[in-house]
């Protein structure tokens, strides 16, 4: 039996969720914009799954735009204005990216990936209108102060208000990482903007949402039809977004549950590997950190060597930063977090997911303690 | 111990080099060399593929692996090479050039330079004593595309593949749970990947339209997108319909004119004697006779008398077009060969 431990990654479709996507496909299949009456049942499903969704994360109906995943959300994010932006040092590529087609300031983190808000406030101009932090990050699994850096914003938007400053600054996170294992409430972390994706919870691929809050005023990034009430033209995704949100509401749900149940396990991992390899160094944050994720570096052994010798026992990880190794360049994030060359290169992100059982962790256990001795013990040979 | 380093581009052929390198007792460090990583339109450049799948079956191996990065070298010698060729409207090969410029020359001294005794390659060819034999398996004998390697060079060269057939390389390396096994051979150039030579040569140079010209008749009979794009004795990609095929015979660059012909008999399609241009010997120059020589890849072998830089045939050769590479033989001994002025 395989063991997967790439839930960063990608999650296999609940195959609950697959049953309420069904029907969308074939039976009901209608554009819901059409105007007859099985149409507009269509409409009505479409709206009330926007509706729950809204639900889940603490949002009013109307601030909910789909979309095809977090990339284009990150992308209608950083298209409602213009000026300068700040985000952090180790966010998502796509945040990047987007943040390039702006000035932009980027901000460091500690040793944990933790970005201290103080230095969010140094780095924000008169002219910043959007700063962007990630809820938790994809490779190390640390999660960002979001309730505190929205204070800091809180108190620039008087400031501003003081001195007769009518730029808005608004706060935008890719919360993609987060699905299923945190609160997702966009009110208790005060942020304006929040991008979701599907496929990181067990839902479709290709489906996210842009949350933005009544004050936001976002551009279409693509026009067309009118859909989404302006702002996301295209026939309406109906299977994808009813598996969206069955998706949400149903990791939302198990969400207690599941962190307490991979906590233990990753903790349990952690633990054995960190005995067996005393030289081992993980990364994250001991306590801010997803309870699925575990991010462990073998200084001086070759992480993609052991991904293929796990892979060839059935163990599927990731090394540090699945974008960064298909590149063949060193992680920016584990750069950021101050890791040496030699360590970040023997670094394998393991995340752990719904299929992860006790016996899983057995396996994945076992399999990396040989393959990381077969490779120390290859170098040595040398 | 002997240390070996083996190219291994991630195929069949060279994890089983590599696989069989082990079984017969040396030391061996896989190689990938990265030579082309550029994705065309619409098409993504699978080097990291590649890179992926020849680094897995060293670590199924448990031998060291290390990527040499030879990209800018190999778009100066080769890709640069062949543009410019194909611009002054002549059909190199890129696959000569790269073992006489690449695998045989940079990566040779590389693994030299890295405490290498030898290196390795996964063609279809055998060596002995700085000689370049042709393969047990004539079917895919590549001996063609090594005629510009120095002696000095196949000395310190191993070809663990020359004594098998391709159906054999694919058994052995099941048997051996290479992941490689059933990967499908890369098709066209070996840096283009699955794009035509058409295909990429447009990114380079700009496409004229000129005109396709019946040579017997001197009439119009159909517009090109750049004279570059026609190779003497091309049958296909002519948009010239009906009746009997048309052939490319000629072309002028300087017009932009591509000239062809119903007639398969017309003289500028066949050739009695060929007039060869930097000529190679793998070993010591073997002076004018009669040797056996190889027109194109897998072209079977047809009898010419040497004389100086010219090949007098005994049969005429159709489509033999300037910068071509003409192959030279004695026996199962590859001796070098030259280029088609």
């Amino acid at each position: 039996m395989s063991v997967y431990l790439d839930y960063a990654a990608a999650t296999p479709l609940d195959t609950d969720i697959l049953a309420v996507m069904q029907p969308y496909f074939t039976d009901v299949f209608y554009n819901p914009s059409s105007p007859y009456a099985p149409a507009i049942q269509v409409r009505r499903e479409y709206e009330a799954a926007k509706a729950k969704l809204a639900q889940v994360i603490g949002a009013q109906g109307g601030e909910i735009t789909m979309t095809a995943g977090a990339t284009e959300s990150i992308n209608l994010a950083f298209g409602a204005g213009r000026g300068h932006v700040v985000t952090t040092i180790i966010e998502h590529q796509s945040v990047l990216a987007a943040a390039k087609l702006h000035e932009y300031t980027l901000v460091g983190v500690d040793k944990y990936g933790r970005v201290n808000p103080d230095d969010i406030k140094k780095s924000v101009r008169d002219d910043t209108w959007l700063v962007s932090v990630g809820l938790a990050n994809n490779e190390i699994g640390t999660v960002q102060p979001l309730s505190k850096i929205a204070e800091v914003l809180k108190q620039i938007r008087s400031e501003r208000v003081a001195v007769g400053n009518k730029t808005p600054i608004y706060l935008h996170t890719d919360a993609s990482q987060g699905a299923g294992q945190l609160d997702l409430h966009t009110t208790r972390f005060g942020v304006d903007m929040m991008t979701l994706n599907a496929a990181k919870a067990y839902g479709p691929k290709q489906v996210g949402l842009l949350y933005a809050s009544r004050a936001v005023k976002l551009t279409p990034q693509i026009v067309g039809g009118g859909q989404e009430a302006g702002l996301r033209s295209g026939t309406e995704n109906v299977a994808g977004v009813m598996g969206m949100s069955a998706a949400f509401v149903k990791a939302d749900g198990k969400r207690h549950g599941e962190v307490k149940r991979l906590g233990k396990l990753r903790d349990d991992l952690q633990k054995r590997l960190s005995d067996e390899f005393p030289q081992a160094v993980f990364s994250g944050h001991p306590k801010y950190r997803l309870s699925g994720h575990l991010h462990v570096s073998f200084p001086g052994v070759d992480a993609e060597r052991l991904v293929f010798g796990l892979e060839a026992r059935g163990v599927y990880v990731a090394t540090g930063s699945a974008c960064a190794a298909n590149k063949g360049t060193r992680s920016h994030v584990l750069t950021a977090i101050g890791l040496d060359d030699k360590t970040a290169d023997g670094s394998l992100r393991l995340s752990l997911g719904r299929g992860t059982d006790e016996q899983a962790i057995d396996q994945a256990f076992e399999a990396i303690k040989l393959e990381v001795h077969r490779e120390i013990d290859r170098v040595a040979k040398r | 111990m002997t240390k070996v380093y083996v190219g291994m581009s991630g195929g069949v052929d060279s994890s089983l080099t590599a696989a069989l390198l082990v079984e017969q007792g040396y030391d061996v460090t896989g190689v990938y060399m990265k030579n082309w990583t550029q994705d065309m339109p619409g098409l993504r450049c699978p080097w990291a593929d590649d890179l992926a799948d020849a680094k897995r079956v060293a670590v199924h191996l448990g031998i060291d692996f290390e990527v040499f990065d030879f990209e800018n070298e190999y778009k100066h010698k080769v890709v640069d090479y062949m543009i410019a060729e194909y611009r002054a409207g002549r059909t190199p090969n890129p696959d000569i050039m790269c073992n006489q410029e690449v695998k045989f020359k940079l990566f040779l001294e590389a693994a030299l330079e890295h405490g290498a005794d030898m290196i390795a390659t996964g063609h279809y060819a055998s060596t002995q004593d700085g000689k370049l034999l042709q393969a047990a398996d004539a079917n895919k004998d590549q001996t063609y595309f090594l005629y510009r390697v120095r002696g000095e060079a196949l000395s310190k060269t191993l070809f663990p593949l020359g004594g098998y057939t391709k159906p054999q390389v694919r058994q052995m390396a099941e048997e051996r749970g290479l992941t490689t096994a059933a990967k499908p051979d890369s098709q066209g150039i070996c840096f283009v990947g699955q794009i035509g030579i058409r295909d990429f040569l447009s990114q380079y140079v700009e496409q004229v339209p000129g005109d396709i010209i019946d040579k017997q008749t001197g009439k119009k009979v159909g517009h090109h997108d750049g004279a570059i794009f026609y190779t003497l004795g091309q049958r296909h990609g002519l948009d010239v319909g009906g009746g009997l095929p048309y052939y490319v015979v000629g072309k002028d660059m300087d017009k932009n004119e591509v000239y062809v012909s119903r007639d398969l008999g017309d003289d500028s399609l066949w050739k009695h004697d060929i007039e060869l241009h930097s000529i190679h010997w793998i070993n010591d120059a073997p002076g004018d006779g009669e040797y056996d020589i190889r027109v194109r890849h897998r072209a079977p072998l047809v009898c010419a008398k040497l004389v100086g830089d010219t090949l007098h045939l005994d049969e005429p050769q159709r489509a033999v077009a300037a910068g071509q590479s003409i192959v030279i033989y004695s026996g199962q001994e590859c001796l070098g060969g030259g280029i088609v002025a």
